[in-house]
């Protein structure tokens, strides 16, 4: 008797979330904040990966890093939610002149957390891994990006 | 023989004297039953069990990282576990903390009311001089320490399992470097902040063994929910549709390790958490109240 009662309220809270699920509201995952979160992100791995080559150490907010994203690849579909988003970043290396475009395969969960696989240039994220002094092989931080954002 | 609700002797105190309000003994009767249920707890072999594994899994994970180089990729912080030690409570926590923590406290909190159902022995603890309100705030308040020490020990050993792996400052998921000291400090806030949405799943534990009067279901319906979270969360469903997730609360430490960090989804948790719990605990004292002890089920 108790078992079917516990077993049919909790099929109730089920059902019911799930009709709502179709219905109103935005999940808060939208361009904006994930193209924001992803930009700073990229800019701050980018100096991680510069550094750990040995390179000179750009500051992240010289790079002017912007990232434009899009679900599924193109603007047809509803621009929310969790799933595949496509994203760009582009990058200031050299000066205002030389602008670089990395491309990213981002997989954005519902809870506001992403992973970002990169999808090119090679040299900048195509390699899980790079060389650093003495050809210790270290983990390229920019091929996989995990970053969140705040959905609330 | 039944006794019903209202006409069991509610204190039968063997040749002690009049039970008056101003009785040390009688107020302190929540406690006499918390420390009795806590030693029981004790001896369970389950809860050794549980308690052996938060007390070496950690360092066997760590052991296991070390001899192989695959990393755990799939999920934040997983490819770093080599890298820096502060990685691996995360990923712990990450990987196991929406699953095993709310089945582990279940274990518990799931039997401990429908156990004397098992054993028949609600008639005996019930004709002793502990009143009905007593019995359900000890063992209530017994779930709770379990949870809680739990969590405390798991924190304690995650962190120090971490530190021995090394203490290289690690990357957060703003792509920030973390210093040592700062790690150390998230980690341990982190793993703080999924200790509501685990005592609000002892309370649902708590409910579903009581209405239940049955171990298995009271522990099945806690882990089985667990799971259907779990699957609900992969829908599209509305932020607030999220908030209202017991499982939610579990991932909201993600804010912490962000530049600049938020903890929006960690206060909306702190509330989800807080009405799963009165909500379930409420239910659960209702059910238990009037309930008849003793007669047919």
């Amino acid at each position: 008797m108790s078992r079917r009662l516990a077993a049919g309220a909790a099929t109730a809270v089920i059902t019911l979330l799930t009709l709502t699920a179709s219905g109103c509201g935005s999940t808060g995952l939208t361009a904006p904040r994930l193209q924001t979160s992803l930009s700073s992100t990229f800019a701050n791995l980018y100096v991680l990966q510069q550094t750990e080559q040995g390179n000179p150490k750009p500051s992240a907010a010289s790079l002017k890093s912007q990232a434009s994203c899009q679900k599924g690849g193109t603007p047809d579909i509803p621009q929310d939610g969790s799933g595949a988003w496509l994203c760009q970043i582009t990058y200031l290396v050299a000066g205002p002149g030389y602008p670089v475009i990395a491309k990213y395969n981002v997989d954005v969960q519902t809870d506001g957390c992403y992973a970002a696989d990169g999808d090119g240039p090679a040299s900048v994220n195509g390699s899980p891994t790079i060389i650093g002094p003495h050809y210790a092989q270290l983990i390229n931080p920019l091929s996989l990006i995990d970053g969140c954002f705040d959905t609330t | 023989m039944t006794l019903a609700a209202d006409q069991w002797p509610a204190y039968a105190e063997p040749a002690a004297g009049p039970a008056g309000p101003s009785d040390p003994r009688q107020r302190s009767g929540t406690l006499v039953v918390w420390r009795l249920e806590l030693a029981k707890l004790r001896g369970q072999w389950r809860v050794r069990a549980i308690a052996l594994m938060c007390l070496v899994g950690p360092f066997v994970i760590v052991a296991g990282l070390n001899v192989q180089s695959a990393t755990p990729g799939d999920t934040a912080f997983g490819q770093w576990v080599h890298t820096s030690g502060f990685a691996i409570p995360m990923v712990i926590l990450g990987f196991g903390g929406q699953w095993l923590l709310p089945v582990g406290t279940a274990v518990v909190a799931g039997d401990i009311f429908s156990s004397e159902d098992h054993f028949g022995t609600w008639k005996t603890i019930l004709t002793r001089s502990r009143s009905r309100g007593e019995l359900f705030a000890g063992k209530f308040l017994a779930a709770l320490t379990f949870a809680t020490a739990t969590m405390v020990l798991l924190i304690i050993t995650d962190l120090l399992a971490g530190l021995l792996a090394g203490t290289q400052p690690v990357v957060g998921l703003g792509g920030q470097l973390v210093t040592a000291s700062h790690a150390t400090e998230l980690v341990v806030v982190s793993w703080l902040s999924v200790i509501p949405p685990v005592l609000g799943f002892t309370a649902l534990a708590i409910f579903t063994s009581v209405a239940s009067r049955n171990s298995a279901v009271g522990i099945g319906v806690p882990v089985v929910l667990t799971l259907a979270f779990q699957v609900v969360t992969l829908i599209a469903l509305p932020a607030w549709g999220q908030q209202v997730l017991l499982s939610t609360p579990f991932t909201a430490w993600h804010g912490f390790w962000e530049q600049p960090a938020y903890v929006g989804p960690f206060l909306y948790g702190l509330l989800t958490s807080a009405v799963w719990f009165t909500l379930c605990s409420a239910a659960a004292w209702l059910v238990f109240r009037r309930r008849t002890i003793g007669g047919a089920s």
